[in-house]
């Protein structure tokens, strides 16, 4: 009996061990997952970007990417509005992407994470707008490439500010005016973006303060800013600010829609606004905040860099150079054939024609008189931390000092852990 | 349906031999069985639950910001630092609120609904299963619709739309914390999702009630009414109560998918633990250590509540007792 | 609502109740009943409306025309492949719920049946990681599997996602009632423990496995933390990334939303009108023993 169970035993295990073979190959089979996928002579690379929500630019990115030939480049379009997380998660794995776009940020370079790419845009480093590289270096060494500029101004309805009478704000006491006049039954006055986090930077300058001083100590913690805040909690519980939008700022339809009469947004929507408003729009940068101020544009964007710990850095950087270095027409192809961007480069911005005249020429301006470029200290988590500020003073209805306060806390322990 | 339900309390202790006592041979083929039965689950547990708990642990000593293969040890570092973030006791606070709303409605609307299917004669089925409908959305769809349809901030909005014939302006239910609007979306998001499935519960509980105990009461003179539900359906349903809400607070412990498709992380108010720690970790800040660190807090805090309420109710250990 | 209808007695008992009782009742059950649809109506609606009706001055409760073409704009749609995220998920639902009864079940029986020495203390180590809240270690969990390399693939969201300490403890509960003398009959007709389980014990267990698979493939289904956390690229989106992607992405598209949610539902709802019954019976139990 005992010999003829353990027989069966046996048996038994085997057949368990085929039939978890088995569930093993089936999963396996099904793991094949648009990776790679190359014919695949060359090497493979992967390309992160956040998804643009302008029509035609994934296809773009795919088309630039086809026409490189010396390695096999698959893109990775990444449809989430916390595109970061995905990326900085990726990063840790196995699979994380060669090049990616994003903004630049110390703690990339201080975690080894980017790689120098200093000798391959030294030969056009003087055709770079000067505040670009200065943004993406740290030490001497740069460390991206910006492929676009963002700038981030107000848009309004020429038609409903004639109507209500109302003239372009130039503070942002006049902007909470103007928003309480604009505001109807039917539509409100300012939308601002759901959670107002994209005002935050602009907020700061405009009201004569930096977010970090040059020895990388806190400079945004001013008596502006927290008269700015003030201001601003008025304004969110004025009625006139429209909220819960569907869409987010940097999406034109609430504008677009006529859900609000002045929207903050960026330079990439223009077009879109455009196609629905025809002439019906302009543009004004962020109003100074108090006295002292001055008005702000945020020169977001978004840039290239390669990703250090790949294991094709060498080819990732060749790449890179192709496309964002030597590769003009399709520079200028990405920054203005789909949204409005402003080449970070002077050849290619020179001969811009579509932003040399009319509404664009006067968002160009802003960008100029105005803007304000990335600071390459100021981190992810630091924009956090400042999401924090806006929700307990401005959204919640806190005391802006003490919502200062505790930013300031968290900014410091990330300014220790990164400059020591 | 209650032979099923009705098993669990009255089942005897794990089955040790009976009878004769096992020769060497059958016990060491009952070592064989042992392992060829739990072998494959215990190794995948052993990969894929204990090392990541271990793993958790041991970033949780080190500074592991952008890494988790950390080499700079900081003790309780981290620790300290998640005991004093505010964002993270907040969140704490932000679940003991949640938890204070949506275990006594949840618990109240499915016995609520339990009683009134059970005493309908016709269309029981129907009714039933309308109820039971909403378990089959997953969180994510059930926010969609709350946040895109339900509750958006616009004109149209169904609330504000109906707000809108009374004359009400539109409300932004999300995006202002004052009034917590916010919080009628997230308990009524999960109170819709939840309320059919504890109310099978309490529908299966509700038949094993035995008629006999209503009619005896009945011939004691207790009015149908109040009483009955007082003085013998109420505690009849104790252990499934007692179920019931221990399933209500793990739920809402680990809460996640709604707040963090409606709240979002950017806002401070409305952040669960998870939700602190997926920020804290994966998101802008990619800080493991800290992130292991309150991950490991929040699982000390729950092995206490279990214990307790365990003690408390006796729950899950009287068949291991001797 | 409980209050309005003084909720009592079973049902089969003839009532004595009056007509306004009972009315009443209907109505208060009616009343929740469209309360409860409500939210499937707006799914319907807004699926086959055009944006601007969705979005217009003026409620309206029903589409002028059913925009059927509304689901073959879904499926066509290029910045999100839906019919992808549809099969992944079928796939990721149906490769666990087999899994997880294969593994689980034989773990359960294990833990319950088989008089091994260590028994109660692998019982134990089992129980310690229902405590753990399987969302807390998803870092390590996620660097784990990302170190196998598996983001991305079936089996990062499958395999971590079998070994379910609950699902285990739940078998092992349904296995410790289980009538002995079945099984013995087995051994005593010379079987092995293993035959035993496969010939007897499971066939005289449908229903209960029945109950587990409807209940982890509607989980699996559902589930949103572990897929979005794995599925780097979209073509590894399960459905609920995809209509999380939805509601995050730049441009927000009403009726595409809404039909991809609504497709998302679908074949739950199937689930939960043809196997209600193993359902019911599947919650009840599971419910009960907590």
């Amino acid at each position: 009996m005992s010999a003829l169970s353990s027989n069966w035993d046996r048996r038994s295990i085997f057949r368990a061990a085929a039939g978890l073979g088995a569930a093993g190959t089936l999963a396996a089979c099904g793991g094949n997952n648009g990776r790679g996928g190359g014919s695949g002579s060359g090497k493979q690379l992967t390309q992160y970007f956040h998804a643009y929500g302008e029509a035609g630019v994934e296809q773009a990115v795919k088309r630039y990417a086809k026409a490189y030939t010396k390695a096999d480049v698959s893109t990775q379009w990444i449809t989430s509005n916390d595109y970061e997380s995905k990326l900085f998660t990726a990063l840790l794995t196995k699979q994380a992407p060669d090049v990616f776009e994003f903004h630049p940020q110390i703690q990339l370079v201080k975690s080894g994470q980017v790689a120098d790419l200093t000798d391959i845009i030294a030969p056009v480093k003087d055709d770079f707008n000067a505040a670009d590289i200065k943004s993406h270096t740290f030490d001497g060494k740069t460390y991206g490439i910006r492929m676009i500029d963002d700038p981030q101004f107000f848009f309004y309805r020429k038609s409903m500010l004639e109507k209500a009478n109302v003239s372009v704000p130039t503070t942002l006491d006049e902007l909470i005016e103007a928003a309480d006049k604009l505001t109807t039954s039917k539509v409100k006055g300012l939308f601002l973006g759901n959670d107002l986090h994209a005002i935050e930077l602009p907020l700061i300058w405009s009201a004569g303060a930096e977010p970090l001083t040059e020895k990388n100590e806190i400079g945004y913690h001013t008596d502006a800013v927290v008269g700015g805040l003030r201001r601003l909690r008025k304004l969110f519980t004025s009625g006139n600010l429209l909220l819960d939008a569907p869409t987010d700022f940097w999406d034109p339809s609430a504008i677009s829609q006529g859900l609000c009469a002045i929207q903050f947004c960026g330079m990439w929507a223009m077009p879109a606004m455009q196609q629905a408003l025809g002439d019906d729009l302009g543009v004004f940068a962020f109003p100074k905040v108090g006295s002292s101020g001055r008005p702000s544009v945020y020169n977001g964007g978004w840039s290239m860099f390669v990703n250090a710990k790949g294991s094709n850095v060498d080819a990732a950087k060749e790449y890179v150079k192709w496309l964002w270095l030597d590769q003009k027409k399709y520079q200028e192809d990405f920054g203005t054939s789909y949204g409005f961007h402003i080449p970070p480069r002077t050849s290619i911005a020179s001969q811009a024609e579509k932003l040399k005249s009319g509404l664009p020429a006067e968002g160009v301006k802003l960008f100029n008189t105005y803007g304000h470029f990335d600071n390459i200290s100021w981190t992810q988590a630091m924009f956090s931390a400042w999401d924090g500020v806006i929700s307990d003073s401005v959204r919640k209805g806190g005391d802006p000092e003490a919502a200062l306060d505790a930013c300031d806390k968290k900014i410091n322990r990330e300014l220790k852990k990164l400059f020591g | 349906m209650s032979t099923t339900t009705t098993r669990g309390t009255a089942s005897p202790a794990p089955a040790k031999v009976s009878g004769t006592r096992p020769r060497r041979g059958l016990r060491a083929s009952n070592t064989l069985n042992f392992w060829l039965f739990t072998g494959p689950f215990l190794i995948g547990l052993l990969i894929f639950v204990f090392v990541p708990i271990g793993w958790s642990i041991w970033l949780s000593f080190f500074d592991a910001r952008f890494t988790v293969t950390p080499s700079n040890f900081v003790g309780f570092a981290n620790y300290r630092h998640m005991l004093t973030n505010s964002d993270f006791t907040g969140s704490l606070v932000t679940f003991t609120v949640f938890a204070a709303f949506i275990v006594p409605t949840t618990w109240a609307l499915s016995l609520g609904l339990a009683l009134l299917v059970n005493r309908l004669r016709f269309m029981r089925a129907f009714f039933r299963s309308v109820f039971f409908l909403p378990t089959a959305c997953s969180y994510v769809a059930a926010a969609l619709i709350w946040k895109m349809a339900v509750f958006n901030g616009v004109r149209f909005g169904l609330a504000n739309t109906v707000l809108g014939w009374f004359g009400i302006d539109n409300v932004a239910w999300i995006s202002n914390p004052s009034p917590p609007w916010y919080w009628l979306v997230i308990v009524t998001v999960r109170l819709w999702l939840q309320a059919g499935f504890y109310m099978i519960l309490f529908l299966a509980a509700l038949q094993n009630i035995p008629t006999e105990l209503y009619e005896a009461a009945s011939i004691d003179g207790a009015k149908s009414g109040w009483q009955t539900f007082r003085y013998i359906t109420l505690p009849q349903l104790r252990a499934t109560s007692t179920a019931v809400i221990l399933l209500l607070l793990i739920a809402a412990y680990q809460a996640f998918d709604e707040f963090y498709n409606i709240i979002t992380t950017r806002a401070t108010w409305g952040q669960t633990p998870l939700m602190v720690l997926y920020k804290t970790a994966l998101g802008a800040n990619q800080d493991y250590g800290s992130g292991s660190a309150g991950a490991v807090i929040l699982t000390l805090l729950i092995c206490v509540i279990t214990l307790f309420q365990g003690k408390i109710m006796g729950f899950g250990r009287g068949e291991e007792s001797k | 609502m409980t209050t309005t209808t003084p909720p009592l007695d079973k049902p089969r008992r003839v009532r004595r109740g009056s007509v306004i009782g009972n009315a009443g009742l209907y109505l208060a059950v009616s009343v929740a009943a469209v309360l409860f649809l409500l939210p499937f109506y707006l799914i319907v609606r807004n699926a086959l409306s055009t944006d601007p009706e969705i979005t217009g001055e003026n409620w309206k409760w029903f589409p002028t025309h059913f925009q059927w073409g509304n689901i073959s704009e879904l499926f066509n749609d290029e910045t999100v492949d839906f019919g992808r995220s549809l099969w992944n998920s079928t796939v990721m639902a149906v490769l666990m719920t087999t899994g997880i009864l294969l593994i689980c079940s034989t773990a359960g029986y294990g833990l319950a049946r088989i008089p091994y020495r260590h028994a109660n203390k692998v019982f134990y180590a089992v129980l310690a990681t229902l405590m753990v809240p399987t969302a807390v270690t998803f870092v390590p969990s996620f660097v784990l599997v990302s170190s196998l390399g598996w983001v991305d693939t079936y089996r990062g969201l499958i395999i971590p996602g079998l070994f379910s300490g609950f699902t285990c403890f739940l078998f092992r509960q349904y296995f410790l009632g289980f009538p002995k003398e079945l099984e013995e009959a087995a051994r005593v007709d010379g079987l092995s423990q293993w035959s035993a389980y496969w010939r007897v014990v499971v066939p005289n267990s449908l229903n209960f496995f029945a109950a587990m698979a409807t209940i982890t493939f509607i989980s699996g289904w559902n589930s949103f933390l572990w897929p979005l956390v794995i599925g780097q690229d979209p073509s590894a989106w399960t459905v609920q990334v995809a209509l999380s992607s939805y509601m995050t992405n730049q441009t927000v598209n009403y009726h595409l939303t809404f039909m991809a949610t609504a497709i998302s539902i679908l074949p739950l709802v199937f689930v939960f009108l043809f196997l209600q019954r193993w359902l019911v019976q599947g919650i009840a139990q599971t419910g009960i023993k907590g």
